[in-house]
C-alpha cells in the first residue's frame, strides 16, 4: 500500500502518477505513430520498384522487398536538370519571399500598434470607385491602361486635396488591421487570372520577381497579424525614452523594437517560409520553365499513366527533409514566439 | 540633445506613411485590384480571340446559372422535403434568434449598424442551416459544393480543435520525452498540401496501401471508402486533420504553459477536482488563444482544394468537391467566367462566416480578457 | 621573304581562312535557334523528345527545349499563352482533340505545304485515320502525329484459352466473360481477382470509356458520320436507346470489378492488370507494352482485340435500336458493327504561327524527325515512351517488337488487333469542336460519374447530358458549333 501511494504521489500539479502515465504514454505514442507512419511509408515507397508498388503493400525493406535506387537515380541523375532547378527555385523563392514579407509586414504591424491612423472613409470610397471605373474603361473600351492609370491617380489626388476635407468620418487602426487580415480569406483561384494578365502585360511572366512579389503580397496579412501581437507586448516606455533622446522612428524600430521581437520574428519567418515553400497554385500559373518549384513537380508525376508513386515519393522526401531540419533548428524560437503572441490573443 | 536636420525631421514626420504604405500598396495591387477584375470576369463571358481576350457583359447570368439554373445541383445540391426533425431544428433556431433580438433591443445599446448587422447574420445563418438540413438530413437530398465546403469547415475545425486540445492537455504534463513528442507532432504541418494529398491517396488505396491487409482481415474488401459519399468525405477530412492538428496542438501547448501553476495548486488545495480546475482556470485562459486559432483555421479551411482533388477528383459524383475545387475545374476547361463566379460565391460565404464569428464571439471574448 | 617566313605566313593564312570556312562548311541549318516545346511533364512523350533532342541538335544545330507541365494544365497554359500574346511556347505536343480551340482564333501554323514537300516523313505510311482526320481540320494539316491512340480490349489469353472461350466480340460477350472469371484467383496469390477492370474515376479518363461502349451503336457508315451530334441540327445524340444500353453495360461491368473501380484511373487499372488481377480490361495501347515490362505477371498472357461491337445500332430518326443489316452497317463483320474509338487522338505536335520563322521551321523539322520511321518505329515498341503505333510500317516489321521483348505470338496478336482497328474505315473521331472540354469533361464526365455512383438514374443522366450540351451549344452559337463539327468530320 505504501509503495502504491509512493508511486502515485504527485509532487507537483503537473506531475503524473504512475497509474496515469500508462494510458498517457500510450495515447502519445499512438499519435506519434500516426504522425510518422505516412512519412515512413513515403520514404520506403521511394525505394520501391514499380511492380513492387503495384502488387500490394510491402512494409519493411530488405525483408519484404528489395529496395532499389532507381527512383532516386531517375529523379536526381537522369532528370537532374529537371529536379535541381526546381529545388533551387523553391529554396531561393521561399527565402527571399519570406524575408521581404517579414520586413514589409513587420513595419506595417509595428505602425498599426504605435501610430494612430485616421484614413477618411470618403477617400477610400473614392479610391475604390476610381479603381472600378478605371478597370471598366480598360476592359470595355480597351483604352490604354497607362492613360487610365495616370488620369485615375490625378483625379484621386485632386479629390484628396479638395473635397476630402469636408468629410470627417474615418476608420481606425483596428479596421485597417482587420482589412489586411481579411485578405487572407481570398481564395487564390479568384485572383490568379488577373494577376497572370497583369504580369503578362508587363512581360514579367516566368520571372523570379513576379513570383516573389506575389508570394509577398499573399503573406503580408499573416505577418501583420502575428507581428502586431508581438509588438503589442513590448513595453512602450523603452521607445518613449528613446524618442525623448531624439531618436527617429526608424532608429527606434531597428535598434530597439526589432531585437526585442526576435522570437516573434523567427516564428513568423518560419511560418511564412513554410507557406511559400509549399505554394502550388500561384506558381502553376506564373511560371513556365525557369521558375517551376517542387510542388509543381509532385503534381507532374501524376501523368496520364497514373501517378508514378515512386518518383513522387522521392520528391516529397526531398521537399520535407530541408523543412524538417530548419524547423528543428528554429523550434525553440517558434514556441517562444507563438507563446508570446498567442497568449495575448 | 542632438539637433535634427530638417530633412531628418521631414523623414521622421513621414514615418507613419513610410511604415504602412508598402504593405497597403502591395495588398491593393494584388488583392483588391484582382478582386475587381475578377468581378468583371464573373459578370461577363470571357472568350479568347486573336490578340487577347473578349469580355462580353452578361450581368448576373453566371450567378443565376449557379443558383437557379443548370448548375444549381452542382452548387446547392439536390433538394427534398424537410423531415419533421428538420422542421423542429429550424424552429428552434428561429426561436433562439428571436430571443437574441429581444435581448439586444432591451439592452438599450442599439445602433443602426448593429441592428442591420444582426439581421444580416440571422438571415444568412438561417439560410445556411436550412440548406444544410435539406441537403443532409432528407432522404433524397444531396449536398452540393457549398454544403460540402461547409461540412469540411465546421466538422473539420471542430475535430481538429478537440483533438489538438486533448493532445495539448496531455503533453503539458511533465512526461519524459516531451520535446521528442512535440517535435514529432509538429512535422505534419510542414509538408506541402499537394504532397499530403498524394501521400494519403497512397495510404488509402485498398489494394496497394499499407492498410490493405487490415481491410481484408475485416472482410471489407468488397466495399470501398471511395464509393460511399460520406466515406470519401471522411477520408478527405482525415487527411486535413492530420495536417492541421499539429497547428492547434502547438499553439494550445504554448498557451497552457503560460498558466502559472500556483493558481492550479491553490485550487487543488482548496479541494477542487480536476474537471473543475479545467473549467474555471484552464479553459478561460485558453479561450482567447483558441478563438484566434479557430479563426485562422476557419479562414484557411474554406480554401481546401488539394486533398479532394487528388484523392477523389471530386467524386464519387460530386460528393467531395469543395467550392475551391469547383472553381478550379471550371478554370481547367477555360470557363473563366464561371470560375470567377464560383470563386466570388466562396468569398462571400467565407467572409460572412468569418465576420460573424469575429463579431459574435471573438470580440466579446477579447473584451472580457483584455 | 625567307622560306620559313613564307611557310609560317601561309600556315597562318590557311588557319585564319579555316576559321571562316570550317564553320560555314559545318554550320548547321538552325544554329543558335531555340525551340520551346510545351508538353506533359512525364517520362512519357516528353522522355523520348528529350532523349532525341541532342541527336537532332547534332544534325541541325537547333536547341530543343521541352517544357513539361502537369497533364491537366497543358490546355489552359497553351490557351493563355497564345491568347494573351505571350507566345513563349513555340510549339506544343498535345491532344489533337483540342486543336480546334486553337485553330479557330488562328494560333496554329498550317503545315500542309511543309508536309507535302517532306519525303522523309513518309506521310502515306501514317495510318489513314491519323493522316486524314486526326491531323487535319477543314482539309488542312495542322499537327504531326507522334503517337496513335485508340481503345482496345485486352484479355488474359491464358485464361480464355484454357476455358475455350474466344475473345469477346460484343459487349454482351464481354460481360459474360467478366462474370465467368470474376472471383477466381488469376495470379496465384490466393486472393480472388476481378473479371473486368475499367477506369471509371471522375475527372480522369473515364469519359472516353463510356464513349467506347456506346460508339459502335451510333456510328456505322464510317468516320464521317460522327457519334456526338446530328450533323444537320447539332442536336446531341444522347437521349436515346443506344446510351441507355451503354449505361446499363457500363454499370454492369462494375459488378465484376474491384470494389473501388469508380475511383480508379488508368494508372490504377494498369497496375492491377500487370499484377494479374483482371481478366479483361479496356485501355489504350499501353497495356501491350506494359505487359512485357520487368515484374509484370502477365507477360505472354495478354491478348488484345478490337473494341467489342454491337449487333444493334441506333436508328437516328426514331431513337430506337434496330438490327444491323448490310445496308445499315456496311462495315459490319459477321453482323457485328465495330467502331474503334480514337480516344484522345494521339499526342501530336503543332507549331505556333506567331513564332519566329526559323523557329517554326526548326520545330516542324523536329516533329518530322520524331515521326519518321527510323525514330518512331523504335519508340513505339518501348512502353515508357508512351507512344503507341500509328504507322503501317510499325506492324509490318515484327522484329522491332520481338527484340523489344514481345514473344512472336504476343506481338502478332497485339499488332493484329491494332491493325484491324487502324484499318477500320469506321473509326470514331473524338469530339473536336470548340469547348469540347466542357462538353466532355464538365457535362458528360460528371453526369456519367453521378450515374455510376448511384446519385442519379440513367434517364436523368441522359437528360442532363442532353441539356448540358445544348446549353453550351447555345452559348457558343449553334451555327458556329455546327460548322466546326462538320469541318472536323471532313465536310
Amino acid at each position: 500500500m505504501k509503495i502504491w501511494n509512493y508511486l502515485n504521489k504527485k509532487r507537483n500539479i503537473d506531475d503524473i502518477s504512475f497509474l496515469e502515465s500508462i494510458p498517457l504514454y500510450t495515447i502519445l505514442c499512438i499519435w506519434a505513430f500516426i504522425c510518422l507512419f505516412p512519412i515512413y511509408w513515403v520514404f520506403i515507397t521511394s525505394f520501391k520498384e514499380a511492380y513492387v508498388v503495384n502488387q500490394g503493400p510491402f512494409y519493411i525493406p530488405f525483408i519484404d522487398f528489395q529496395p532499389s535506387l532507381h527512383a532516386w537515380e531517375f529523379v536526381f541523375l537522369q532528370e537532374s536538370l529537371n529536379t535541381l532547378k526546381p529545388f533551387f527555385n523553391t529554396v531561393f523563392i521561399a527565402f527571399i519571399s519570406a524575408t521581404f514579407s517579414l520586413f514589409i509586414g513587420s513595419m506595417a504591424g509595428y505602425a498599426l500598434v504605435r501610430i494612430h491612423y485616421r484614413p477618411k472613409i470618403a477617400s477610400i470610397i473614392c479610391f475604390i470607385l476610381l479603381l472600378i471605373i478605371g478597370v471598366f474603361f480598360v476592359a470595355k473600351y480597351g483604352q490604354n491602361w497607362k492613360i487610365v492609370l495616370v488620369s485615375g491617380i490625378s483625379i484621386f489626388i485632386l479629390f484628396l486635396l479638395t473635397l476630402s476635407r469636408r468629410f470627417s468620418a474615418s476608420l481606425k487602426n483596428d479596421d485597417i488591421g482587420f482589412w489586411m487580415i481579411s485578405q487572407r480569406i481570398l481564395p487564390p483561384v479568384v485572383v490568379v487570372i488577373p494577376i497572370y494578365i497583369f504580369f503578362q502585360k508587363l512581360g514579367m511572366l516566368d520571372t523570379y520577381s513576379a513570383i516573389i512579389i506575389t508570394y509577398v503580397a499573399i503573406n503580408i496579412p499573416i505577418v501583420v497579424w502575428l507581428m502586431r501581437d508581438f509588438f503589442f507586448s513590448i513595453p512602450i516606455d523603452l521607445e518613449e525614452n528613446a524618442a525623448l533622446d531624439g531618436a527617429s522612428r526608424y532608429r527606434i524600430f531597428t535598434t530597439i523594437v526589432l531585437p526585442l521581437a526576435k522570437p516573434g520574428l523567427s516564428a513568423t519567418f518560419m511560418l511564412v517560409l513554410i507557406l511559400c515553400w509549399n505554394e502550388y497554385l500561384l506558381n502553376l500559373f506564373l511560371s513556365m520553365t525557369d521558375t517551376q518549384t517542387l510542388p509543381l513537380m509532385i503534381a507532374s508525376m501524376n501523368t496520364t499513366r497514373g501517378p508514378q508513386w515512386w518518383y513522387m515519393s522521392v520528391i516529397i522526401i526531398t521537399m520535407i527533409v530541408p523543412v524538417i531540419v530548419m524547423a528543428l533548428f528554429l523550434y525553440r524560437f517558434i514556441i517562444r514566439g507563438i507563446l508570446v503572441g498567442a497568449v495575448k490573443g | 540633445m542632438t539637433i535634427k536636420t530638417t530633412f531628418e525631421e521631414r523623414l521622421d514626420k513621414q514615418a507613419p506613411l513610410v511604415f504602412i504604405l508598402p504593405s497597403v500598396l502591395i495588398i491593393l495591387f494584388f488583392s483588391i485590384f484582382p478582386l475587381i477584375v475578377s468581378l468583371f470576369i464573373a459578370l461577363s463571358r470571357l472568350r479568347f480571340v486573336r490578340g487577347g481576350v473578349e469580355l462580353k457583359y452578361i450581368g448576373f447570368l453566371n450567378f443565376k446559372k449557379l443558383i437557379f439554373g443548370s448548375q444549381q445541383y452542382h452548387l446547392l445540391g439536390k433538394f427534398d422535403q424537410l423531415t419533421p426533425i428538420g422542421y423542429i431544428i429550424i424552429s428552434l433556431f428561429a426561436l433562439i434568434v428571436f430571443i437574441w433580438f429581444i435581448h439586444y433591443f432591451k439592452s438599450h445599446k442599439t445602433s443602426i449598424p448593429g441592428s442591420i448587422g444582426r439581421v444580416v447574420v440571422s438571415v444568412g445563418m438561417f439560410f445556411i442551416l436550412l440548406l444544410m438540413l435539406i441537403n443532409l438530413t432528407t432522404p433524397k437530398g444531396l449536398p452540393g459544393t457549398l454544403v460540402v465546403t461547409l461540412v469540411y469547415v465546421f466538422i473539420g475545425v471542430l475535430v481538429q480543435f478537440s483533438i489538438g486540445l486533448g493532445l495539448a492537455l496531455l503533453c503539458v504534463k511533465k512526461i519524459r520525452g516531451r520535446s521528442f513528442f512535440r517535435t514529432v507532432f509538429f512535422i505534419p504541418m510542414m509538408i506541402t498540401p499537394v504532397g499530403i494529398a498524394y501521400v494519403f491517396r497512397m495510404l488509402t488505396d485498398m489494394t496497394k496501401g499499407p492498410f490493405a491487409p487490415i481491410i481484408t482481415w475485416f472482410g471489407l474488401e468488397e466495399s470501398s471508402w471511395e464509393v460511399i459519399p460520406w466515406g470519401a468525405r471522411t477520408a478527405v477530412m482525415i487527411g486535413d486533420a492530420w495536417q492541421w492538428i499539429p497547428f492547434m496542438f502547438i499553439v494550445l501547448i504554448a498557451g497552457l504553459e503560460s498558466l502559472p501553476t500556483e493558481q492550479k495548486e491553490a485550487a487543488l488545495m482548496d479541494g477542487a477536482g480536476g474537471w473543475q480546475i479545467f473549467r474555471d482556470i484552464t479553459w478561460p485562459t485558453l479561450l482567447p488563444v483558441s478563438v484566434t486559432i479557430i479563426l485562422i483555421r476557419l479562414i484557411e479551411a474554406f480554401k481546401i482544394i488539394d486533398l479532394p482533388n487528388v484523392m477523389t477528383n471530386g467524386g464519387p459524383g460530386i460528393a467531395t468537391e469543395s467550392l475551391s475545387l469547383h472553381s478550379y475545374f471550371n478554370w481547367r476547361t477555360m470557363d473563366l467566367s464561371g470560375s470567377a463566379a464560383v470563386g466570388y460565391l466562396l468569398l462571400i460565404v467565407a467572409v460572412f462566416i468569418c465576420v460573424s464569428f469575429v463579431n459574435l464571439l471573438k470580440n466579446k471574448i477579447e473584451l472580457a480578457h483584455r | 621573304m625567307t622560306f620559313n617566313n613564307l611557310l609560317s605566313r601561309s600556315i597562318a593564312l590557311i588557319i585564319g581562312a579555316g576559321f571562316f570556312i570550317v564553320p560555314t562548311v559545318y554550320s548547321k541549318k538552325y544554329d543558335g535557334v531555340t525551340v520551346n516545346i510545351l508538353t506533359m511533364e512525364a517520362p512519357q512523350i516528353k522522355g523520348p523528345m528529350v532523349k532525341r533532342a541532342p541527336d537532332f541538335k547534332k544534325l541541325t544545330g537547333a536547341n530543343i527545349n521541352v517544357i513539361g507541365v502537369p497533364f491537366s494544365d497543358i490546355y489552359p497554359k497553351m490557351e493563355s499563352d497564345f491568347a494573351t500574346g505571350t507566345n513563349s511556347v513555340d510549339a506544343a505536343v498535345f491532344a489533337p482533340q483540342w486543336m480546334v480551340d486553337f485553330i479557330e482564333p488562328g494560333y496554329f501554323e498550317d503545315l500542309t505545304p511543309r508536309v507535302k514537300k517532306d519525303s522523309a516523313l513518309e506521310w502515306d505510311d501514317v495510318g489513314l485515320f491519323f493522316r486524314s482526320f486526326s491531323s487535319t481540320y477543314a482539309g488542312k494539316i495542322y499537327t504531326i502525329p507522334l503517337d496513335g491512340d485508340f481503345h482496345m480490349v485486352y484479355y488474359r489469353s491464358d485464361l480464355l484459352a484454357a476455358a475455350g472461350i474466344s475473345p469477346p466480340k460484343t459487349w454482351e460477350e464481354y460481360i459474360y466473360v467478366a462474370s465467368r472469371f470474376h472471383g477466381q484467383d488469376m495470379n496465384g496469390d490466393g486472393t480472388p481477382d476481378y473479371g473486368s477492370c475499367i477506369s471509371k474515376k471522375r475527372n480522369a479518363q473515364a469519359y472516353w470509356m463510356i464513349l467506347s461502349i456506346v460508339g459502335s451503336q451510333i456510328q456505322t457508315k464510317g468516320t464521317g458520320e460522327g457519334i456526338f451530334f446530328d450533323p444537320k441540327t447539332m442536336k446531341p445524340l444522347v437521349n436515346n436507346a443506344a446510351y441507355s444500353r451503354a449505361f446499363d453495360i457500363y454499370k454492369e461491368t462494375t459488378k465484376y470489378a474491384p470494389p473501388n473501380e469508380i475511383n480508379l484511373d488508368v494508372g490504377d487499372t494498369r497496375g492491377l492488370w500487370t499484377s494479374g488481377r483482371c481478366a479483361l480490361t479496356m485501355d489504350w495501347g499501353d497495356i501491350g507494352t506494359l505487359a512485357i515490362e520487368k515484374g509484370s505477371k502477365v507477360n505472354n498472357k495478354t491478348g488484345a482485340s478490337i473494341l467489342p461491337g454491337s449487333r444493334l445500332v441506333l436508328d437516328r430518326n426514331s431513337g430506337e435500336l434496330v438490327a444491323c443489316t448490310k445496308a445499315r452497317c456496311p462495315y459490319a463483320v459477321n453482323g457485328i458493327n465495330h467502331a474503334p474509338f480514337a480516344a484522345f487522338g494521339g499526342w501530336s505536335g503543332a507549331v505556333n504561327i506567331s513564332a519566329d520563322s526559323k523557329v517554326k521551321d526548326a520545330a516542324y523539322d523536329f516533329f518530322s524527325y520524331m515521326a519518321q520511321p527510323n525514330q518512331s518505329n523504335k519508340d513505339v515498341t518501348v512502353g515508357i515512351t508512351g507512344m503507341n503505333p500509328y504507322r503501317i510500317s510499325q506492324f509490318e516489321n515484327i522484329n522491332n517488337w520481338t527484340s523489344a521483348g514481345f514473344s512472336k505470338a504476343a506481338a502478332e496478336n497485339y499488332l493484329g488487333a491494332i491493325k484491324s482497328s487502324l484499318d477500320s474505315p469506321n473509326m470514331i473521331l473524338d469530339l473536336r469542336i470548340p469547348k469540347n472540354q466542357r462538353y466532355q469533361q464538365v457535362v458528360l464526365d460528371t453526369e456519367v460519374h453521378r450515374f455510376v455512383s448511384g446519385e442519379i438514374t440513367k434517364e436523368e443522366a441522359m437528360q442532363r447530358i442532353h441539356d448540358g450540351w445544348e446549353e453550351i451549344t447555345e452559348e457558343m452559337g449553334r451555327d458556329t458549333q455546327l460548322k466546326a463539327y462538320r469541318s472536323t468530320l471532313g465536310y
